[in-house]
């Protein structure tokens, strides 16, 4: 397990350097200079060669990439272009509510998902398995700004239930929950599908195999079938679908925050790009990238907890 | 299996039972907030879709940072929103002994939020910083043309300008020129820690999400009445929406057309529309054939009916063939219809007699809804004549950059004139010495040139205007731009909140608003 984790860390260092390579890259090469940007439609020459100085972007792309490189390494993510605020510190204020927001959507979809697959299994091809597998393909297929704009206009508006924006409340506060309702619900939907699809399908082949025909053939109660012997088996595929998209939902808040004007990572990294404030970018996609990668290896060693047939020697 | 269905029943319930609970919190939440409301609370959210970009006057240029600037500095001068004459504010009055030689008093016993002393001393060193060439300020242009600021005494400065500059006040009642607390600059950071004397005190930024402001008690003029200012960023206009529908917030600004209707129908909002200073234009790129012909840009003109255009904006624009708008200084009645108006016929003619039949060109677009639906209907009406035109749309940031460069064919965008003075708008966009920055057209025209000079040098404003007016006549004759629409700056706001005041620059001040 121990050679697992080096082995995960030290991929994760080789990954980590070929994104930052690569979004250094793309955004340096990309049309669109941040100084013209910064100065505006108005900015004259001298204005704009001015702003290059001032941001280090007269020097040769190369010597930037390794000046930032070398900054990474010690702790230093850099400065925003824009406000000069340090990237480390804009991410920091801004986390806790992407991770909040990731938290609650996962809650939905594993509180969604796992019943409605594993009733779908049992009672297949019975009204409530169609209607789920119908809701489910609707969940997947139903874009994110669209979801959220129907349920603040439902809920928000029309009931007054809920609020409309923000996480501005800690999470643990009544306000808190109330503001986290409707966008962990909107961002929550797709994985929830997928969750019940995934939880379906595992159910069905556990539920045909052998040892539970034995089960039910020695009289064990169908309930105790169902909740103890089916029930550990099948969420074992289950756990990965979770775990992989809860990797997923840390890096595709973007949407979400933006129609619930909530202020996390997605939408500092969309502003930033927006903007061709290239510390900035690097910085947000880095922890992405570290972030999906983390989350996988600490769903691989989950899943060797789970299944004692799985070993990484 | 009826043990599941039970469990389910429960779960069910609870939800309901959980939602019910919070309903009923938040009518009791309303019912605090506005029923013993002999007193409203004196608080005001207003939404935005982006963030400030900092908070010092000198160091920014954009139009969300400038709205939030405009409640907390002052500037010398003020454009009376209702007559667009310009008056002294912080100043209290000026005098020219010559042309080239701006003396103006200032107004005594004034103190930044700091407390540091409002005099001379404090001009000369905001406009200095503006003037640094270390500073880099994106608004440095406004006051390039002044030569020395200098103090002559506590309570007089001096500003000799290189040539005579008729638009000095004009560009002293700019918001990015707004007197800064020297003693705040110099220790610290304007942009995170605003100092000025304006009736509001800078409270907090939290960036990406809100900026809070709250009132000056000791401001120099009656206190305002709003106890606190909050500055929410809602990036989603419709979200916005929402939150006035719901008082989440309650003022939002600059409305996009499609949202209109929805403002309008709501009961608890009030909508607020005035003409305006920006102009939206299609420019042609003068260093590439046919677009630097004459001909045909007249062709084009005379192909777009700008009537119709306008009519699909739901009333957020005015048709008007003068480049310098209405409410812009320069403007003359006699521009109203100098241009070449709709006319297919004559387009046609145009197109026969100079083989620009079947002419293949590029209209490019910023990837902004308006923009883009001005790209489209003046495609159709092209097509209509004989020019086959395509659309290319592009990100922003993108977009600055391309039409800096010079690589496009017919373009189209807006100047939102904040000055509201005819030279601010015709220099740096058509004058030729802006030629690879800001004059994206390449227009380069000497007799129009010496007549904006002539309107920037000449201190005597009725002779300013005349100036103004005969260069805008000749752009329009040469039909460089054709004005799309001149806007019309908007605001939509809860009942309960009184005395906003819209500027025909889109901006407003929250000096007079209370709530009710």
């Amino acid at each position: 397990m121990i050679g697992l984790i080096a082995k995960r860390f030290l991929q994760l260092l080789l990954l980590l350097v070929g994104i930052s390579f690569l979004v250094f890259m793309s955004m340096h090469l990309a049309p669109g200079d941040p100084a013209t940007i910064i100065g505006g439609p108005t900015a004259t020459e001298s204005d704009l060669s001015a702003i290059r100085e001032e941001l280090g972007l007269n020097k040769p792309v190369l010597i930037q990439y390794f000046e930032y490189v070398g900054g990474v390494l010690q702790g230093d993510l850099g400065y925003s272009f824009q406000n000069n605020q340090g990237v480390a510190e804009a991410i920091a204020t801004r986390f806790p509510q992407t991770l909040n927001l990731a938290i609650g959507s996962m809650i939905v979809a594993v509180i969604i998902g796992v019943p409605a697959g594993i009733i779908s299994a049992i009672k297949q091809n019975s009204w409530f398995d169609f209607s789920s597998t119908t809701i489910a393909l609707a969940g997947i297929s139903i874009p994110n700004f669209w979801l959220g704009a129907m349920l603040i206009l439902v809920f928000s508006v029309q009931l007054q239930w809920l609020p409309v924006g923000g996480l501005s409340a800690p999470f643990w506060t009544i306000e808190g929950i109330k503001q986290l309702i409707l966008p962990a619900i909107t961002l929550g939907t797709a994985s929830a599908a997928m969750i019940a699809r995934m939880s379906r399908s595992a159910m069905l082949e556990v539920i045909r195999a052998d040892y539970i025909r034995t089960a039910r053939a020695k009289g064990v109660h169908n309930n105790t079938v169902i909740w103890i012997h089916a029930l550990r088996n099948a969420m074992i595929p289950v756990i990965t679908v979770i775990g992989l998209n809860f990797g997923f939902l840390l890096g595709g808040t973007i949407i979400t925050e933006q129609v619930f004007a909530i202020n996390g990572v997605g939408r500092l990294m969309i502003d930033a790009i927006a903007a061709r404030d290239f510390p900035v970018v690097q910085g947000t996609v880095l922890l992405v990238a570290t972030l999906f990668v983390v989350v996988n290896l600490v769903v691989d060693i989950v899943y060797a907890f789970v299944d004692p047939r799985i070993s990484y020697e | 299996m009826k043990n599941i269905s039970i469990k389910w029943g429960t779960l069910f319930l609870l939800i309901v039972i959980v939602l019910a609970g919070c309903s009923s919190s938040a009518s009791n939440n309303e019912g605090a907030e506005n029923g013993g409301d002999s007193e409203a609370a004196q608080e005001l959210t207003y939404a935005t879709t982006s963030d400030v970009v900092g908070l010092s006057p000198i160091d920014t240029n954009d139009s969300v940072s400038s709205a939030m600037i405009e409640q907390v500095y002052e500037t010398l001068f003020i454009r009376d929103p209702e007559t667009m004459e310009i008056k002294p504010h912080l100043a209290e009055s000026y005098e020219n002994p010559d042309d080239k030689t701006w003396v103006i008093k200032l107004k005594e016993d004034i103190k930044f939020h700091d407390g540091t002393p409002f005099n001379a001393e404090a001009v000369k060193y905001t406009f200095d910083q503006f003037k640094s060439e270390e500073r880099a300020a994106p608004r440095a242009s406004l006051l390039e043309p002044v030569d020395s600021i200098e103090v002559q005494d506590e309570y007089t400065v001096v500003i000799k300008t290189k040539e005579p500059y008729g638009p000095l006040l004009a560009a002293l009642s700019h918001t990015n020129a707004s007197i800064v607390s020297p003693e705040a600059d110099e220790s610290g950071d304007l942009n995170q820690n605003p100092v000025g004397t304006g009736p509001f005190v800078f409270e907090e930024w939290e960036q990406g999400d809100h900026v809070t402001l709250k009132k000056n008690e000791d401001y120099w003029k009656e206190s305002p009445q709003l106890n606190t200012v909050t500055m929410k960023v809602v990036p989603e206009y419709s979200t916005a929406v929402s939150m006035l529908q719901t008082g989440e917030v309650q003022f939002v600004d600059a409305i996009p057309t499609e949202q209109l209707p929805r403002l309008e129908s709501m009961e608890n909002v009030d909508v607020e529309q005035r003409e305006g200073t920006p102009v939206y234009y299609l420019g042609f790129n003068m260093n590439k054939e046919p677009f630097n012909n004459p001909e045909f840009r007249k062709a084009v003109s005379h192909a777009i009916d700008r009537e119709a255009y306008v009519n699909q904006l739901n009333g957020l624009g005015v048709k008007n063939e003068s480049i310098i708008g209405p409410k812009v200084f320069g403007y003359n009645e006699e521009a109203k219809d100098a241009g070449y108006s709709y006319d297919p016929e004559k387009a046609k003619q145009i197109i026969e007699e100079n083989g620009f039949k079947g002419q293949e060109l590029t209209l490019l677009a910023a990837n902004r809804d308006s923009y883009m639906k001005m790209a489209e209907i003046v495609q159709a009406q092209l097509t209509n004549v004989g020019i086959n035109a395509e659309i290319e749309t592009m990100e922003w940031g993108t977009f600055l950059d391309t039409t800096t460069e010079g690589n496009f064919e017919m373009t189209f965008l807006g100047w939102s004139n904040s000055t509201a003075d005819g030279s601010e708008l015709l220099y740096p966009n058509l004058h030729s010495n802006n030629i690879g920055s800001s004059n994206r057209m390449g227009y380069n025209n000497s007799e129009f040139d010496k007549l904006v000079e002539a309107s920037r040098t000449t201190v005597d404003q009725e002779e300013r205007k005349q100036k103004l007016h005969e260069a805008n006549m000749l752009a329009i004759k040469d039909g460089i731009w054709i004005p799309m629409h001149h806007g019309v700056v908007t605001a939509a706001y809860d009942q309960s909140v009184k005395g906003l005041q819209l500027d025909p620059t889109g901006q407003w001040s929250l000096y007079n608003v209370h709530r009710e």
